[in-house]
Order: structure tokens, then sequence, then C-alpha cells
């Protein structure tokens, strides 16, 4: 029954995939690099080392936050959570890093924090079978709640080295997206990663086939948590202190990324490229419509109008095949 | 030689209905075995059963010749039994050999290993004769095509019984030619196969034993040998009625209610017909060939065409479902949970909420005259306690009743029916079987979907069977029996000859 392959038919294998889930999200691509075109007309430092940095550095927490959101659309999911998390995220890092357990310890404690609330969270969801709607709208506030009570008012302090690496005039940023997207990928060519998409699209057919859906549903929530914390950790490096509500805004820009990026609500459709492309659009956006002097209500104005467009138009070419 | 799979004496029930009593069959190695049986024969339940998706009540299920005690998913696959499903268990947005190797990838070093899993998938897919780049994402196959894919993802698995429910349903004359091809093959290497299809003609020329399901009891249990189709069918069909069904007595009357030319709708194409005034017309044949689409194109709530139409004297289709109510036509849906009822709503909002459609805009609801048409309408249905109960405290059969009740005040003329007695209990079909042919004694038509050949055949005045969206039959009274209507649904006619 088996008939002996070379290995390069394998190798051929793992890569014309990787191409095939480029179909989708080509014009989005192509829709970001006339964004990012115009971007740099308008501020042209953005071709400076400086520049770049500064535009990562702008980009790198929507990007993680969009990923962390993504994740959990992917198997059929949501967070309403996820502002709340990179809040608590940035209050950690900035009780503990000054403190006795200094910047590494300071990082496990957001790392575990991340992982544990994201854990917990999945466990909820999918063992109890409760709407994640709910469950992560009730997490924002107990979420939300022990950031104010670890510091009611801003304040902490990160290391002053740590927020000159990390945003200050270096490519840090970018050098961190890269590699976290490379282990994206490398979580993505396990089976457990691979059983995300089978387990937020058919999760009747995937435990028939032997999937642990259960358990891939949970891992993604803790990924998610552990990027959302670590976006927290990030704004708390660039304002060099932290803030328990910092993160407020992140939990609907994180759904406008992913949905720009098209990822459906259905689960299993869409790809974290697209995920991130969405994020680096909306950035570019903000970023745009503030450069053409837009009032901050007429920038989310807009935003809302984008979005809805956004999810309409794939619509739309459906109905009209 | 010893079965490597077996069911013994197993028995199983939903919600109090038993589905399955007693059941036996042994899937001996190298034999190609038959599943016969009609809709709601109990089939997919047994296939559950030895697959371990469900735990049988009562009886064993035997993994070479060893009973298995808490049988489940992991346990069948481990002892290398496959099932390829109805319902696909593929991720349209996974490429072919990530789908083929779900639940099973080969691994190295933690990862997927893409090399292996490329070896393997192909040579799965060579089996099938499928032939298209393993990259290509499942989402664009045709449904054929991803039917080929579900067996090839069941062979990549090497097992030792193989389980297909109904595979060739969606296939072309090719695949379907390359699947029988595999499956003689599987068979001289001493695999087990289960065969499960509606297509006399194929288990005719397949398999070498049969075993037949009829109301959750096996009918036979045999060789195939010296069997022809007919035989077959009067296995699957044939109870004794009893009294559950009304005595018929004629009562239509030469005038239409509803006459259609050319009409297509869904899956259905270019039918004609004529519904009188004053009959109960039977709509038959196998689950899912277009019968739904025919009462919803009638009842405007999916797209229609048709040359001509006259609907209670109104030329014209209705439309969309307020012009059909207007028209006197009410529909009365197969799955009340979903479209029937609003289950967390109490009784009498669910009676009433047809009503409320009528009411003029501005106009305010009498609760009182609501709770006296109510009542009025529990009491001839004999619902029996507080009204205010939410839905979903009534049994299936009452919930039905509910479902049917609440066109009752609108007086409608044509009641279009799908499947009103599916897990209904006994009592509840006679009620509703003498409300169904007084309703029509008044002079008014009554379109009956029903998966329930019996109840076709007793209830009916005449029987349009359906089969791949054509009627393919009208059968009259004199010539109703459930022979001639499984015969025509099957297609058996053409077949015999064939087989």
């Amino acid at each position: 029954m088996n008939t002996p392959l070379s290995a390069t038919q394998g190798r051929a294998l793992y890569w014309p995939i990787q191409m095939r889930r480029n179909v989708g999200v080509r014009s989005l691509f192509a829709v970001v690099l006339v964004f990012l075109v115009a971007y740099g007309l308008l501020f042209p430092g953005l071709f400076t080392a400086s520049g770049f940095a500064k535009f990562t550095q702008s980009w790198f927490p929507l990007a993680l936050v969009a990923m962390a959101q993504a994740i959990l659309m992917l198997t059929g999911g949501i967070s309403l959570a996820i502002g709340a998390t990179v809040s608590l995220g940035a209050v950690i890092a900035a009780t503990t890093m000054a403190g006795p357990l200094g910047v590494a310890g300071g990082c496990v404690a957001v790392a575990l924090t991340g992982l544990g609330i994201g854990a917990a969270t999945g466990f909820i969801v999918v063992r109890l079978r409760l709407p994640a709607i709910v469950v992560t709208l009730a997490g924002s506030f107990i979420i939300g709640g022990a950031a104010l009570l670890i510091l009611p008012r801003p304040g902490g302090a990160v290391p002053a080295w740590l927020s000159d690496l990390l945003a200050g005039n270096t490519p840090a940023a970018f050098v961190l997206l890269v590699l976290i997207v490379a282990l994206w990928k490398l979580y993505l060519a396990t089976p457990l990663g691979l059983s995300l998409y089978a387990a937020g699209e058919n999760p009747v057919g995937a435990y028939r086939s032997g999937v642990p859906v259960d358990g891939a549903r949970i891992a993604a929530y803790a990924i998610s948590g552990l990027l959302s914390t670590g976006a927290g950790l990030f704004v708390a490096a660039q304002t060099g202190s932290g803030d328990p509500v910092i993160g407020a805004a992140f939990t609907l820009n994180s759904i406008a990324a992913a949905v720009l990026g098209g990822i459906g609500f259905l689960g299993g459709q869409g790809t974290m490229r697209g995920a991130l492309a969405g994020s680096l659009l909306l950035s570019l956006m903000i970023s745009v419509m503030f450069f053409l002097g837009f009032t901050p209500v007429a920038q989310y104005v807009a935003q809302g109008l984008i979005i809805i467009g956004a999810v309409a138009i794939p619509q739309f070419r459906k109905v009209q095949q | 030689m010893a079965p490597i799979l077996a069911a013994r004496g197993v028995s199983k029930s939903f919600f109090g209905n038993p589905v399955l009593r007693d059941v036996s069959i042994a899937l001996q190695p190298g034999r190609v075995h038959a599943l016969l049986g009609e809709n709601g024969a109990g089939k997919s339940t047994l296939i559950n059963l030895l697959s371990g998706a469900l735990r049988p009540d009562g009886g064993t299920i035997e993994v070479d010749g060893r009973a298995v005690s808490r049988m489940n998913p992991a346990i069948a696959r481990q002892a290398g039994i496959a099932v390829v499903q109805q319902e696909l268990s593929l991720t349209a947005s996974l490429s072919i050999a990530e789908n083929i190797g779900l639940g099973a990838y080969p691994r190295r070093f933690g990862l997927v290993d893409y090399n292996e899993l490329a070896a393997r998938a192909r040579a799965a897919c060579n089996l099938v004769g499928l032939h298209e780049p393993l990259s290509t994402p499942v989402g664009h196959l045709s449904l054929g095509r991803r039917q080929m894919v579900e067996i090839a993802k069941a062979l990549y698995r090497r097992p030792r019984v193989l389980i297909l429910d109904e595979p060739t349903s969606s296939l072309s004359a090719t695949e379907t030619k390359i699947l029988t091809d595999l499956l003689e093959r599987l068979r001289g290497e001493g695999i087990a196969i289960l065969y499960i299809s509606h297509r006399l003609n194929e288990v005719m020329t397949l398999c070498q034993h049969v075993t037949v399901l009829k109301d959750g009891t096996c009918t036979a249990d045999r060789s195939l040998e010296g069997t022809d189709a007919a035989g077959l069918v009067r296995l699957m069909v044939g109870r004794d009625p009893g009294d559950l069904f009304p005595r018929w007595q004629p009562s239509a009357s030469p005038a239409n209610a509803i006459s259609v030319r050319s009409f297509s709708a869904g899956l259905m194409r270019d039918v004609d017909l004529d519904i009188r005034r004053g009959e109960v017309i039977g709509i038959g044949g196998l689950v899912g060939q277009g019968q739904e689409d025919l009462l919803l194109g009638l009842y405007g709530a999916i797209p229609a065409r048709t040359a001509s139409a006259t609907v209670n004297g109104v030329s014209g289709l209705p439309g969309g479902v307020p012009k059909a109510n207007a028209l006197g036509l009410a529909y009365v849906p197969a799955d009340r949970k979903r479209e029937g009822l609003h289950l967390i709503h109490p009784i009498i909002t669910n009676m009433m909420l047809p009503a409320f459609a009528r009411l003029p805009a501005l106009k305010l609801r009498s609760r009182r005259a609501e709770r006296e048409t109510a009542t009025g309408l529990a009491a001839q249905l004999g619902i029996k306690g507080d009204l205010a109960r939410p839905a979903q405290a009534l049994s299936g059969g009452n919930q039905q009743k509910v479902a049917l009740a609440k066109w009752m005040p609108h007086d409608p003329l044509v009641l279009l029916l799908n499947d009103p007695t599916r897990g209904v209990d006994v009592e509840t079909k006679r009620e509703i079987y003498h409300m169904l042919r007084n309703f029509a004694a008044a002079g008014k038509a009554v379109v009956l979907l029903s998966s329930d050949t019996p109840e076709l055949v007793h209830l009916c005045d005449r029987v349009a069977v359906v089969r791949e969206g054509r009627i393919v039959a009208m059968l009259e009274r004199g010539a109703l029996s459930e022979e001639a209507i499984v015969s025509a649904a099957m297609g058996a006619e053409q077949r015999k000859v064939a087989a």
C-alpha cells in the first residue's frame, strides 16, 4: 500500500501548502503596500533607522493582540478580555521588574500570568461549554479589577535600559516580532497547532478523527493570554511605568485587526499572516489619519466604517458567485 | 473464522424511544457485508455503536472475539476500525494531505513530518484515484472528490475494518467504479468491510452478506447468494399497521387547490403537480432528494420558478411567506426545535405566533382573547397543564401538536407538512393522523412529506415519489404499497435487470 517516494516530494508539500495560504490574502497585502507607500510619502522619516524603529514600536503591541485574537477566532472563540490582560501585563511588569525579581523574574511573572489566565479562561469556555463572549466579558472585569488592585493609579517603573532596548532607537521590536512569527510557524507545524483549524471549523469531524479538540482549544487560549500580557510588558517599557487601564483600546482593535485580516467569526477561516497584515493596516490607517489631521472622533468613525467594509466585501463577493 | 468486529444483542434508546433492539452483526475478514434498512431503521445508530461513538444500553461490542466494555472512538481507531461517515469530517481550509493525516500525523522532533505525510497520503490517494496536488485545500474540491478524500483518510490509517456509510451518494459513475474495484481489492487483502447503500444494484454486485434492519430489529442476516432485489425490498418493509391509521375514505374533489407546471425550486426540477381539495397527497422517497424544497418552494420560503401556477384560485406562486399565509397555505417544518417552535417561550405564545403577523401594526394584543383561543386549541389537542410553561417542557409529540395547532385558528386551505411524525410517540401519531384525515374530509388539502413509508401507504390518497429532484412515480391509491414506494424511491425497477 505504501509506495516509497523520494524525500524531495515531502519538501514539495510543505511549501506549496504555505503558498496556497497566500491566495486569500493577496489583495490585502496589496492594500497594505499602498498604505505603506502613502505613509512613506507623508512621513519620509519611515525609511530612516529611527523612523523604522518608531513605526514598528507603534505597531508591535497591536500585532501581538491581533495574533492573540486571531488564534481564538480560528478555534471558533473570541476574547473581550484582551485589553484587560494587556493592562495586567503592564502592571505586573512595572511592579516586579524594579523589585527583587529583576527583569528576568518580571518577564517570567508576566508570562506565567498570561499563560495562567488564558488556560483558566480556556478551561472554563471549553470544558464547561460556556459561550466565550460572556466568559471573556466577565473575565475582562476580573482581570481589569486585578490590575487596579495591584496598581490603583499609574506608577511603578520599568528599568530605563529595558525601555531603551525595546522602545528606544533600536529595531528590537521588529526582531522580536520576526521571532514570534517564527515560533508561531513552528507551533503550526506541530500536530496540536495544525489541528487548531480542524477544531475550529469542524469540531465533530476533528474529534472523530482523533484530534484532541478540547486540548487544542485550551492551548490556544493559553497562547492568546501569553501574547496579551507580552504586549502589556512592551507597553510598560514604552511608557516607562505601569498604567492599570492602558490596554482598554486593545480589545476592540484586536478584533478589528483580525477581521481586517480576513479571520472569520465561525472558526477555521483565515490565516495568521492575514491577521498580522490586518494589524499593520489598522496601525497605518491610524497613523495616516493622524497625519492628515483627523480629529480623534473622526478617526474612530472612519475606523468603524473601514472595518464594516472589510467584513462586507467578502460577503458581497460570495453572493455574486 | 472469528469476526474482527461484532455486535451481540445490542440495544439503544434515545429519550425512551428504542432505536435498536437486540441486534447482532458480525464482520468477517475478507467479506463485504451490506447493511440495509429504510430511513430511521437504526443503521446510523448501529454504525455509531460499532465505531464507539455511542455506547449500547444493552449487549456487547466485540473486537477479535473479546468484549470491549468501554468502547470509544480512540479504542476503535487502535483496533483498526475506520468509518467513512455520511457527514464529512474534513476541514475546508486544510490541504488534502493535512486532512488525510488529521489526528494521526507522522511526527519528527515533535513536528508534523511532511515528508512522511506526503508519501503516505499520496499512497492512499493513489488507491482512490485522487490525482490533485496534495497541497490543494479541500474547500476547493467538489463534493464527490471530498468523499474520495474521506475514503483516502480512512485508508491512510490501514484499517482492518472499514465501515462506509452511503459512500457513493455523491460520487460520479467513474468514481463509483474506482471505489468498487478498490473494495474488491481490500476484500482480497482480508479487510472486513461494512457497506451501507441505498443503491441495490451496487449491493447485489459488491456484497456477499447482508443484514437488514427494520424498525430497529434485525430481519435478515444471511448470504446474498440467491437473493434478488425484490426480496431485499420485501425484507426492509412490511409491518403490521394495526389500528394506527384511520379508515381511509375518499374525500378528494376534482377541484385543484394548487396546480403547478414546470416548477423548479432548490433541488427540484420541472415538476408538474396538481394538489386536489380534500385529499392527502404524500411526498415520498429517500431522505434529501429535494422533497423539502418542493414544500418550501410552494410556500414561498425559498426562490422558485414555474411556467404556470394556480394557488387557491389565484394565479402565480405566492413568492413569500406572508403572501402564502394570506392565500391559505400553512407550513409545519420537520425540525420543530429549530424552525417550528420557540422552545423557551410559553406554549401560549407559540400557539398565537402566526396570529401576531395578522395584527395591524398599531393594534394591541388582547390577552383574554388569546387565552381563550389557546385554551380551546389545547383542549382540542389534548395538551394538558399550564400554557404559560415554556414549549420545551412538552414531550416531542406534544411539541409537534403545538407546531400544528398554531395554524388552526387561521383555517388554512392547504397544510404543507414536513415529516410531522418523526420522533413522535405512537399515540400522538394516531391523533395527528386523525387530524389530517378530518382536515381533508373538510375539503382542504394536505401535502404530507414523510420518511415513514407505512404512513404514506395508509393515510394518503396519492403518493408522489421523488428521486434526484424529480417526481419519478405518482402512485394512486389502488397501486399504493410499501414495496411500490421503496422500489420507486430506489429506482429498483430499472436495476432489477442490471442485478
